[in-house]
Parts: structure tokens; sequence; C-alpha cells
């Protein structure tokens, strides 16, 4: 990894103002370098851990799921990743988590900057209600100051075509976000977060409230971003995780029992928690 | 190794009745493979009709082990051990199938060696007999206990019984060459040989799944270099 003389997470460090406004520096990663390393990581709600000293490295440029029984801390592990866990009062952190070599919680680091790089896309669609579906794409560029029309076409474009939305509404880009059906409003929130180019993709339950087509079409588009980002999905559902990723964490009350290739750990796991977990023997 | 149970009961009871439909088929064509025996030196004409009509259960319950199995992938979505445990009782039934038929095989030929004066050298089929079922129900057990260990073992007595088959082809080619009025008989023979060999192998693919079920592990063709990723 090359050496930075300043963290790119810093608020003057946002690409913002750079000649191609939104969209962030080259990701330093090759592709061996994980993109994230996880380190001794520990979260407490106040007085409940909810993660208990994870060590994981996270690949660059692949689909990592995550899996466990509901309270096993994988939401809260997702969104540490990118600081959303802050928002929860009285959480406290131990360990530290690197992003591609820069402390993800360093004393510099605007942790605004870091959602930008690390985008998120939650269980439930959330479209702004009161913006139109072209508005929803390009809400985050805009609130970083970009203006320029052509610029901000183009990355409409790209964006709903990288989410495979875009044959499906480009008539309709004035339409109210909402107007459309929740698997089309899944797919607007992904071409929102992938409109300001993050490097990774987190995902917490995406397809939960769809239905077996609308997720069909998520998973295909999961697959098809794994080129270009980092893609890290918290899922219930274990057809999925191992139907959509490379990699499989199972986490079981806050700890990491096991992460591995996830053809290995659906056939072979090494653990018996994680054997007991996929195969329905738990509880 | 003694298991919990799915939270799923009804998942449990069809991997029970998947594994006991497969059992009792092997215990069919175990009891049709000694029936084959007799058949031959016995030379029990009567029983050679029994064991060909009884292939027919085991038909049967071929097509329910794969049609259950089926109906498990689809509605349980296995994974881990519980899907080795289903691919491997689906192999398994496809290889009992294959035994049987074998046992079937043999009783056809040895109802028309009945008809023929006794040859001396059926005895010496015997042996081959008693090894063949031997490494089968070794295989059965290897399947049912997931006894890794004994079921690793396996390969090696298949060679042996290679071996045991060359030797009495070779033998039995000699004889033909001293009595060529019993070269037809002597033929029946040598097949029926050729059909404990494939006994054997099909016992060897039964310990080879049962190892997969148990472990992941794939031990067939160990001496291929070539692989597919």
């Amino acid at each position: 990894m090359p050496v930075k003389t300043m963290s790119s997470f810093e608020p003057n460090a946002q690409t913002g103002a750079a000649t191609s406004p939104g969209v962030p520096a080259e990701s330093p990663s090759s592709p061996a370098e994980p993109a994230f390393k996880v380190n001794n990581l520990s979260i407490w709600y106040g007085e409940k851990q909810a993660i208990k000293n994870v060590s994981i490295d996270i690949p660059a440029k692949a689909i990592t799921a995550i899996i466990g029984p509901s309270g096993c801390g994988k939401s809260t592990f997702l969104r540490c990743l990118n600081r959303m866990h802050e928002l929860v009062p009285r959480t406290r952190l131990e360990g530290d988590i690197h992003f591609y070599g820069e402390d993800l919680y360093g004393p510099t680091v605007d942790p605004a900057v870091v959602r930008r790089r690390v985008g998120m896309v939650f269980q439930k669609s959330n479209p702004f209600p009161t913006m139109s579906i072209e508005e929803n794409v390009l809400v985050g560029l805009r609130l970083n100051g970009v203006r320029d029309r052509r610029f901000l076409n183009e990355r409409l474009e790209q964006s709903l075509r990288r989410s495979a939305l875009w044959e499906e509404v480009k008539h309709d880009l004035k339409k109210p976000g909402m107007s459309i059906s929740g698997g089309q409003q899944q797919r607007l929130c992904i071409a929102r977060a992938l409109a300001v180019e993050p490097e990774v993709l987190l995902m917490d339950e995406p397809c939960s409230a769809l239905d077996p087509i609308a997720t069909a079409k998520i998973e295909e588009l999961i697959r098809e971003l794994r080129d270009k980002y980092t893609i890290v999905i918290v899922t219930h559902n274990m057809q999925q995780a191992s139907r959509v990723s490379d990699k499989t964490a199972f986490f079981y009350v806050g700890e990491l029992i096991e992460f591995g290739d996830t053809t290995q750990l659906f056939n072979r796991p090494s653990e018996r928690q994680t054997e007991d977990y996929i195969t329905g023997r738990f509880g | 190794m003694m298991r919990t149970r799915h939270i799923l009961r009804e998942f449990d009871r069809a991997l029970d009745a998947l594994r006991s439909d497969a059992l009792m088929m092997a215990s069919l064509t175990d009891r049709n493979l000694q029936n084959a025996m007799s058949c031959l030196l016995d030379r029990n004409p009567e029983l050679c009709v029994v064991t060909v009509l009884d292939e027919k259960e085991v038909d049967a319950l071929e097509k329910k082990v794969d049609r259950d199995g089926v109906d498990i992938l689809l509605r349980y979505q296995p994974v881990a051990s519980d899907l080795r445990q289903v691919v491997s009782t689906m192999k398994l039934g496809s290889n009992l199938e294959r035994v049987a038929d074998q046992a079937v095989n043999i009783a056809k030929r040895s109802r028309r060696l009945s008809m023929e004066p006794e040859l001396h050298e059926a005895f010496a089929l015997g042996p081959l007999f008693v090894d063949a079922i031997s490494i089968f129900r070794d295989s059965i057990r290897a399947y049912a206990d997931g006894d890794v260990a004994l079921a690793r073992t396996l390969r090696e007595r298949d060679r042996e019984i290679d071996q045991m088959n060359r030797q009495i082809a070779d033998d039995l080619t000699a004889k033909m060459a001293e009595q060529a009025d019993r070269i037809p008989d002597y033929l029946q023979l040598l097949f029926i040989a050729r059909h404990l060999e494939r006994v054997g192998d099909h016992a060897k693919n039964i310990a080879e799944d049962a190892v997969y079920a148990a472990e992941a592990e794939d031990i067939r063709h160990p001496d291929n270099a070539l692989a597919y990723h």
C-alpha cells in the first residue's frame, strides 16, 4: 500500500473539492490486501457487550456474508465498519479497524467521510419520500456540493445502470421514489449508495422484505457489483449467504465462531456450533 | 456419533426414513447375494427364480430412496453433514441396485448351470463369494456407523477380490482348453466370478461415499493427478 501523507478520511481530504466532485481517491488496494483488518474488536451498548474480541480480515472486491442467530452481533459488527453504530447512545468500542491500512477510528477521521466511502443499504428500502427517483439517487452528491448538471446526469444513469434499475425507470425519473415497487425501491437505495462512488457496500438484510423475484434481482445485482466493490452482507437467509457470498463469517453471542470460504463453511464447517446452526440444530 | 436433533422434527423424520429405506435395501440386497451363492453351490433352480424376482423389491426401494432424497433437497435445503448424508444415501441406493443386479445375473447363470452336469470348479468360486459378501457387508457397516477407518480399508480388499477373480479366470481358461465340450459352462462360471468382482467395486464405491458423508473428503481415484476445480 502506498504511504499517505494525509488520511483520506479527514474532512478536507474529501474529493468533493477535487477534479471529479464526489469521486473518491483510487482505492489503494492490491488484490491480496484486505479491505478491512479488524483486530480484537469489542463493542458495548451501555453495560451490554455486543461484540467480543473479534479479529477478522475482510477481503477486498469480494462478497462476505455474516450469518448468525438474532442478537449475535452481526448487525452491530456491520455498522461499526462505517461507524454507524456510533449513532446509538452510550456505545463504547475497543480494538481497532483498519480500512486499507488507515485507522477507521483515528482522531482526525471524519465519520461522514467514512460513511461516504463505506456505503450502506438497509433492511427496509428507505427512499426519501418527498423526492423523485432522480433526486433520491443524486441527493448524496448534491449534499457534497456537486452542481455540474452534465456530471450529475452521467452519474444518475451510471448508478441506475449499476443497480440494474435504469431500464425500468429511465422514462420515470421525475416520479416519486416511493411510487415504484418494493424491490425497485431497494435497488434505488443501492443506486443512491453507489452514486457517491463508495468503495464498500454494507448490506443489512437487504432482501428480507422482498418477494423471491425481487430477491433474485438483488442477488444478481450483488454478484455483478462484486467486481467493483467490497460487499459485506448480513443475512438471516443461509441459502442466500451460500448463493451470493465468497466468504462467510458465523457469529454467535458476540463472538466470531468461524470465518472461511463459503463453500467450505456450508459443506464442512470446522466448528460444531457452526454445523449446528447451519443445519438447524440450534436451540 | 450422536447428533442433536433438528429444531424442525419433520426434517429428522424425513432423514431417518431415507436412511431406514436405504438400510432395508441393503438388507434385501444382502439376502439376494446369499441366495445367489446358494443358487450356484447348491444347484437350486427354484431359488434362482426367487432371486430374480426378489430384485423387484430392491428396484422399488431404489426409486423410493431417490424420490425421498429429492424431496428432502427440495423441502429442507440441507447443508453440511445433512446434505452429504442425503447425497451419499442416494448414491448408496444406486450402488445397491447394481449389486442386486449382479445377484440376478449370478442366479440366471446358475440356473443354466444347474441344468448341466455338475462342474467341480464351481466350488472354487466359494471363497470369492464369501469375500464379496464380506466386503459388501463391511461397506454397509461403514455407511451406517460412519466408520471411516473401516471404509478406508475396503479399497485394498477390493484389490484382493480383483486378484482372486483374475486367478479364477486363468484357472477356468486353462480348464476350457482341457474340456472343450464344457466351454459354455466354464464361461458361465467365468462371468459369475466377474459379477462378484463387480460387487467388490460397488462395495468400494459405497465405502468412498461413507467417507464423504462422514468427513466431506473425496477419496475416489487417488492415483488420478487430473483435477477439475
